[in-house]
């Protein structure tokens, strides 16, 4: 069965990549560009894994992940947090908000892709 | 490796974006407009030029994009006030990640140290306003620097601390390799349910890095009349014998729930305990009542109270419930049995099952009933220009047909076949509709080159010293995406010049009764079917004097030849022409004004400078508004079809009614309500001739830059129609006079007139 997987990020480039990345790994990939989109897809989408980005415009990647948990609909839904941070301040807040583990940019395709087979059955 | 090429052409694309925006954002920035959601707007463009960066390796780019982010970083959270000071450093920065950006487009080498200067300065700032909050412990920012190295990861290099630099999350110290077994006691609580991890899955994995047994610990399990559904009841014990497994690769299978867990991880084989496997495998089970219990309920009565969550189920941690899709209970004792049967003594759990388990057990959480309702809620989305340049030829194409379709109804046919005449006339209707709105998508607001003027002009004023003050009108105007995309060098070659030559000093403004401050005026407006961009400054105007001069000693205009002011002031486009005394940086290569006219012309515009001395100089450059399809009237010239444009057409009248006159150097003009017009025979301009009776020919008014005139001479005039253009140049070669070429509905290829060109060439070829 094809996972399927959302990536939420504001930039082109990095959507792009993991696009690439996932779909040549079999996944199907779906695409947000900031929180608020995420929603939106989340609500009219079976997925089953969330990658997101931390900074976004709209709504950014911590109070998406936020939401989504609230939602009570998406308690078991991993979410990997997509973060370039050095410091660990922005991974535990993503991980304060539900985030499920992180990958941090620059990410290498095979680690991308033994994260997500971490954190999905 | 195209995909990577792919990936850096998107990257670039959204750098210059990004850019675009830092360059907007700073200049309200600097206008005093400093709240948080612009700050915000920084920090998150120049992070994402940052983390592409990282994706491609550019690593100076990485480093000096991370130093000033961090600074960002401070400034947004009122670590770092905004003062002048910051602004401007910001400013700087932003032009030195733009040559970064640019050098590794073009993969010329930057300076070593470039922008190190900025980096310290972003470092002292953050520091000294910072050193008592700063948690980071102030580490000097310009350490950072990542290496894109696509390495093949697997957890034991990973365990040798070969992970990329930036990744800095704690990883113990490593133990010895030493053969060993590892006992790990494993206790979740419940906030790792919360984010969706799962005991299942760290087991999985555990089970990768050796020879694995689990075995659950279930003696916090309540009576069943105390049992909360949700409550974390279950920890386990888990053995793996491995003789190269460190205990950083076990940590590092729990990096995520960490913090929401108690885990401790013990080498038995260094404290030489070490009993075989079978001994450990000793079953911990003490609540088998309560188990079996609550194992015979019915699914009816359990299963609503349960996620589909694999491991979490017995010893379960969901806060909510609402997401119960009729999983059935009895697969899920099933699996718990695989976990931990409740028949002493329990075989060891083995990987393979311990993983496949979930998989058989559960559908994936996401693939329920949802699937049906496919709205995204994405407002925009991107298509590759290619896909629509497609639409846009075929549009152009259609629209020929159609006009050529209506061509073809002569009276009689119009007569005979209403029905047909109105089925014709509905679709040109729908044609024009549709025309209209494919162009409406490659439409964009000139903004997007404007926006990098006030950046430009800053430079220009710091390298010159003058006082410049740059306004732009009509941001929002519309125009074709390509002729946006070759707009960008002629404006900014068409700005220098005016900050260059245009504007004076402060001193000679202020001698000169003008304010101290020069002003430069880009506007953009439509006017019929074509966009007005103008340029224009309140500097000295032309130095006609001069640059009469300059063009005879260069052979641009012969000494015989006395130009009109217009002219002259023309003349500052042509080849090789340069007013400036020294060659600068800014302007003055003379390759600039030329290459303004070459590539307006290359888009369907035309160019035109006008200058009042002491008072400023403006240009206007007339571009079309699209470019794939063009409106024309077909005249016939020595036999063979010929397209004026219809936009630059004023009127056309019968040669008999035209009233001509012959000036002295046997050239004629036009006399229209008490205007002279020149005068171009086409026939004679193109050397094709003609048999058609002088009185019988036309002629065809058309007004060029700075509502010039011009009157050309053709034999007849066919219609107006629409047009598709073809390139002359990239089909066969340049010809003056020729704007390009079509194709007609009938097949026959009819050729473009340059009506501005015509109307110049006449003053340049005497000079050659």
């Amino acid at each position: 069965m094809t996972l399927r997987v959302l990536t939420v990020d504001d930039s082109r480039t990095i959507l792009a990549m993991l696009h690439h990345t996932l779909s040549n790994a079999g996944f199907e990939v779906l695409q947000a560009e900031d929180g608020k989109q995420g929603l939106d897809m989340l609500r009219a989408e079976a997925v089953d894994v969330v990658i997101t980005d931390i900074n976004m415009p709209v709504m950014d990647g911590i109070e998406f992940i936020r939401n989504v948990r609230a939602t009570g609909q998406h308690n078991s839904l991993p979410i990997l947090i997509l973060t370039t941070e050095t410091s660990q301040d922005k991974r535990d807040q993503g991980k304060a908000a539900g985030g499920t583990g992180w990958i941090v940019k620059p990410f290498d395709p095979e680690k991308l892709i033994s994260v997500i087979h971490r954190v999905v059955h | 490796m195209s995909d990577l090429d792919d990936f850096k052409a998107t990257y670039f694309d959204e750098c210059s974006e990004l850019l675009t925006e830092l360059e907007e954002q700073f200049s309200a920035i600097e206008e005093g407009e400093r709240d948080a959601d612009r700050l915000n707007a920084v920090f998150r463009a120049i992070h994402s030029i940052k983390g592409g960066a990282g994706a491609f390796g550019f690593s100076a780019l990485v480093g000096f994009a991370h130093a000033y982010e961090t600074l960002l970083d401070y400034v947004r959270d009122g670590r770092v006030d905004l003062t002048d000071e910051v602004v401007n450093l910001c400013i700087r920065a932003n032009d030195i990640v733009a040559d970064h950006v640019n050098a590794a487009q073009t993969g010329e080498a930057l300076p070593a140290n470039y922008g190190a200067a900025e980096k310290t300065r972003f470092d002292a700032i953050a520091r000294g306003d910072a050193v008592e909050t700063d948690d980071d412990g102030g580490a000097p920012m310009d350490e950072f620097d990542i290496e894109f190295t696509p390495v093949r990861v697997d957890l034991e290099v990973f365990a040798d601390g070969e992970a990329p630099v930036d990744d800095a999350f704690e990883v113990p110290p490593m133990t010895t390799m030493e053969a060993g077994q590892w006992e790990i006691r494993f206790t979740p609580h419940q906030a790792l349910y919360a984010r969706a991890n799962d005991p299942l899955l760290l087991f999985r994995e555990l089970a990768a890095l050796g020879r694995m047994s689990v075995r659950p610990v279930l003696r916090a399990i309540p009576p069943i009349s105390d049992f909360e559904p949700f409550g974390v009841y279950a920890s386990w014990e888990i053995s793996i014998v491995s003789p190269t497994v460190t205990e950083a690769a076990i940590r590092e299978v729990f990096e995520f729930v960490e913090g929401d867990c108690d885990i401790s991880i013990v080498d038995a084989s260094l404290g030489g305990v070490n009993p075989p496997p079978e001994v450990l495998v000793e079953p911990v089970w003490e609540a088998p009542d309560e188990i079996a219990s609550l194992l015979q309920l019915s699914d009816d009565e359990v299963a609503p109270a349960f996620t589909p969550e694999p491991a979490a189920v017995a010893v379960g941690a969901q806060d909510h419930f609402e997401e119960a899709p009729g999983l059935s209970f009895a697969a899920l004792a099933e699996e718990l049995k695989t976990l931990a049967p409740p028949k002493a003594p329990p075989a060891p759990v083995e990987s393979a099952p311990v993983a496949a388990a979930p998989k058989a057990a559960l559908p994936s959480s996401g693939d329920g009933d949802e699937h049906g309702a496919r709205t995204a809620g994405v407002q925009s989305i991107r298509v590759d220009l290619d896909k629509v340049d497609r639409v846009v030829n075929m549009v152009g194409e259609l629209v020929i047909t159609q006009s050529m379709l209506t061509q073809q109804m002569d009276e009689t046919l119009r007569a005979r076949y209403t029905e047909l005449v109105r089925g014709l006339e509905v679709l040109a209707q729908t044609t024009r509709g549709l025309q209209d709105s494919v162009m409406a998508i490659r439409a964009q607001p000139v903004k997007s080159v404007f926006s990098r003027m006030p950046r430009l002009v800053r430079e220009l004023a710091t390298k010159t010293g003058k006082k410049i003050k740059l306004e732009t009108i009509g941001e929002a105007t519309e125009i074709d995406k390509t002729v946006i995309e070759q707009l960008s060098d002629p404006l900014t070659h068409m700005i220098r010049n005016s900050a260059d030559h245009g504007i004076e000093t402060p001193e000679k403004r202020l001698a000169g009764g003008k304010s101290e401050t020069g002003t430069i005026r880009l506007s953009a407006e439509q006017a019929g079917g074509n966009i007005l961009i103008i340029v224009e400054d309140d500097g000295a105007g032309i130095n006609r004097e001069r640059v009469l001069k300059l063009a005879r000693d260069k052979g641009i205009v012969a000494p015989e030849l006395t130009p009109t002011d217009e002219q002259i002031d023309q003349l500052i486009f042509a080849p090789g022409f340069s007013t400036a005394e020294a060659v600068s940086d800014i302007s003055g290569r003379g390759v600039g004004m030329d290459v303004v006219l070459s590539n307006i012309k290359k888009i369907g515009g035309s160019v035109h400078v006008r200058s009042w001395t002491g008072k400023g100089t403006r240009m206007t450059l007339r571009l079309p508004l699209t470019l794939a399809v063009l409106d024309v009237m077909l005249v016939k010239v020595g036999g063979g079809p010929y397209v004026v444009p219809l936009s630059s057409i004023v009127e056309t009248m019968q040669c008999s009614r035209a009233s001509f006159e012959r000036v002295p150097s046997g050239g004629k003009v036009l006399q229209v309500r008490g205007e002279y017009v020149q005068v171009i025979d086409l026939a004679q301009r193109f050397e094709i001739g003609t048999e058609v009776a002088a009185a019988d020919r036309f002629v065809v008014l058309c007004e060029t830059e700075g509502s010039h005139k011009v009157a050309l001479v053709v034999d007849d005039i066919i219609g107006q129609q629409q047009v598709v253009i073809k390139s002359l140049e990239e089909n066969f070669e340049r010809v003056e006079g020729i704007a390009g070429g079509t194709i007609l509905g009938d097949g026959n290829v009819a050729l473009i007139v340059d009506v501005q060109g015509l109307k110049t060439t006449p003053l340049h070829q005497s000079a050659a």
